[in-house]
């Protein structure tokens, strides 16, 4: 078919009912509300918001103060005294997105090509389980961890009844962790640390991962390897210089996904970070709390974190434009 | 009875109280014609338990039904009555609300009405503090109290006499578990143990040198809870050895076999209360204070004490309550919150309660 003849008769449906004409204007006009109801209006009342006033005793009132987002960047005594608690919140909010989906990246990467290597059957039995994982909710994941890493029923145990723990006691390296916060007088213990908070937010895109860097993945053509093999590259340098730099763009785009997806990643942190490790996400969350009702410094919390959000992803887009151009 | 306590399922109650609120305006004009009274209290657990062993006896003394109606919490249903009192609609003819958000709602003024407290004559049988005094008169009726307590794993180490037994490092190293949030009680605690209580938390420099005592109990602490079913978990299964948490649920707890054993100290735990309060515009004033004077009496109060665990706002003596049933739900001395300082002091408490956790 031409393009001609698309026109004509996209023209000839056109004249023939302006009922279709109707149901589509009404489609489009339903899809418009709902798209401004339920996705611009509350993202513009997050913004309004954030320029509000708390009133202490009481909640917050309308009105226009820049004071939240002096108060993200100094705290709220200044001049008298300046606090950076709500940067260095933003900074664990960065330090644990960037850290685990780079892990989980990382990980998943030498899986999934495994995974292109088997037979189309066994790999589709393997992307239906991964897709099936997906539907397991940071809450459900969390509570599992939880309970692998806890002192009866978890790794502890493990380490108390195989002797471990006795034996680290023995050559002198408990002092070390529990120095680390890895352990108090009885026993090892890994929560609540970074180490079980990475491992969780990991956990949690890991299956992202697989799945966005499977089509990439599948899509490489094995004879480019092979012939560079056949030219005697080592298989490191078939990897280096070959496999790699053809999946850098898929390898890139997946790590700022699952980066900003973590960006807001609250069970995971709120239960098992230290509280000197705490993130923007959770802080949001006390503060609109009811037994806090300070939504304008919540909000403010929220717009800078979508911000930076924002920065981080442009940034990562002229990389894609640059390695593209390349 | 079961662990599944009412905090926790205050959460669950919260999305279906807006159904319960539909649903209750619909059913009105059908009773009309009968006594009735709309009730809040908070979803699940504790609701059930009002609709089930409290609201019937009142039914049949007074011959006043009761509608009730699911309330989030309090602080968040303070939100929902902020918005519906002005628009003329009234979800309830009492609420139950903390004495925080009691005192909130009596200064945004216009959400609570007054009380002719000589119709609730039993009143008297509560202690004063329990009758709150808004700038609008009378303005709230203690309906029940709850205490927040010392809890210690006993296979592990003895029971402290004193909360300062928690900053000792050679027995609670990374061991307890208390909560997060600046108003739940840790800050009153540490005032009362090391400095003069209330009187401490009302300057910015008293609150200060609390947060410095607080600072050095850090190393000790292996879980900041924020939701009560961590602290649950991390008693059960052994992660944490000691804290702060619910009276009532601590010793469901222990009757269920596990290793946890709440006890007072001598200086006492944290006891905090909710109260029944009159909506501002209800035409139920009459049945109203009826229900408050049912409530106030001790028999009911020690019904509530037996079948939700709430603590007695009345005497021990003027109830039968058994020393058993007393013990599981109460005790002495009690400490109790600086409401004041939470609420005129609530952002600088809470940004200088947060930067104490968050440095390394």
């Amino acid at each position: 078919m031409t393009i001609a003849d698309d026109i004509g008769m996209r023209a000839d449906r056109g004249l023939d009912s302006s009922k279709g004409i109707n149901a589509k204007a009404v489609l489009y006009g339903v899809l418009t509300t709902i798209m401004v109801v339920f996705c611009i209006l509350p993202f513009i009342l997050v913004i309004v918001i954030s320029f509000g006033q708390k009133v202490d005793g009481a909640g917050w009132v309308w009105a226009f103060t820049l004071a939240n987002y002096q108060r993200f960047f100094v705290g709220l005594l200044w001049p008298d005294e300046v606090t950076f608690l709500y940067l260095q919140q933003l900074g664990y909010s960065f330090y644990f997105a960037i850290i685990a989906s780079v892990l989980a990246v990382l990980t998943a990467l030498p899986f999934t090509l495994l995974l292109t290597r088997l037979r189309r059957s066994t790999q589709a039995v393997w992307l239906v389980f991964i897709l099936a994982s997906l539907s397991m909710s940071e809450v459900f994941i969390v509570m599992g961890w939880d309970i692998l890493l806890s002192n009866n029923s978890g790794l502890p145990k493990l380490f108390e009844v195989t002797g471990l723990t006795q034996w680290l006691k023995d050559v002198g390296w408990f002092q070390t962790l529990r120095d680390m916060g890895l352990a108090n007088p009885r026993n090892v213990k890994f929560k609540p640390s970074s180490f079980a908070t990475i491992l969780t937010m990991s956990y949690l895109v890991w299956p992202y991962a697989v799945i966005l860097l499977y089509p990439a993945l599948s899509r490489l053509d094995p004879s480019l390897s092979e012939a560079a093999r056949t030219m005697g590259a080592s298989r490191w340098t078939v990897t280096r210089t070959v496999t790699l730099p053809s999946i850098r763009l898929p390898l890139l785009g997946t790590t700022l996904l699952l980066f900003v997806f973590l960006l807001g990643s609250y069970v995971s942190v709120s239960v098992f970070a230290t509280p000197d490790k705490q993130t923007t996400a959770v802080a949001i969350y006390s503060n609109i709390r009811g037994s806090n009702m300070d939504a304008p410094f919540g909000s403010a919390q929220a717009v800078i974190l979508l911000i930076s959000a924002s920065i981080c992803l442009y940034f990562g887009h002229l990389l894609n434009n640059k390695a593209e151009a390349r | 009875m079961t662990t599944f306590n009412r905090r926790t399922l205050l959460k669950t109650g919260a999305s279906i109280g807006g159904l319960a609120v539909a649903g209750a305006a619909l059913g009105t004009p059908l009773i009309a014609q009968s006594r009735s009274l709309k009730v809040g209290s908070y979803g699940g657990y504790f609701e059930n338990s009002f609709k089930e062993f409290v609201y019937p006896e009142f039914t049949a003394a007074t011959g006043i039904t009761v509608e009730s109606v699911t309330q989030p919490n309090s602080a968040d249903w303070l939100v929902t009555m902020q918005q519906a009192v002005p628009a003329g609609s009234i979800p309830t003819d009492i609420s139950l609300y903390g004495r925080d958000s009691m005192i909130k709602a009596s200064r945004i003024g216009g959400l609570i009405a007054p009380l002719n407290i000589s119709a609730i004559p039993k009143a008297e049988n509560l202690d004063g503090y329990f009758v709150f005094d808004g700038p609008e008169g009378p303005q709230g009726v203690g309906a029940m109290s709850w205490f927040s307590a010392m809890v210690v794993n006993p296979n592990q180490v003895d029971i402290p006499a004193s909360w300062a037994d928690f900053w000792d490092t050679d027995k609670f190293e990374a061991s307890l578990g208390l909560s997060n949030v600046h108003s739940n009680g840790l800050l009153d605690i540490t005032a009362a143990t090391f400095f003069d209580g209330e009187e401490t938390m009302m300057s910015n420099e008293g609150i200060l040198a609390i947060l410095d005592k607080v600072r050095e109990l850090k190393p000790n602490v292996t879980l900041w809870w924020n939701a009560e079913s961590q602290m649950e978990q991390g008693m059960k299964n052994g992660d944490v050895i000691g804290g702060q948490y619910y009276l009532d649920v601590a010793n469901l707890m222990a009757a269920d076999g596990f290793p946890i054993k709440a006890t007072f100290p001598k200086e006492g735990n944290l006891q905090d209360y909710g109260s029944w309060c009159l909506t501002a515009g209800s035409e139920k004033s009459a049945e109203a204070a009826e229900f408050m004077n049912y409530s106030s009496d001790p028999a009911t109060q020690a019904l509530m004490s037996r079948k939700i665990g709430t603590a007695p706002l009345v005497d021990k003596a003027m109830t039968d309550l058994t020393d058993d049933e007393f013990n599981f739900v109460s005790g002495s001395p009690s400490i109790k919150p600086a409401y004041e300082a939470y609420l005129d002091n609530e952002t600088f408490i809470k940004e200088s309660w947060d930067k104490m956790l968050a440095e390394s």
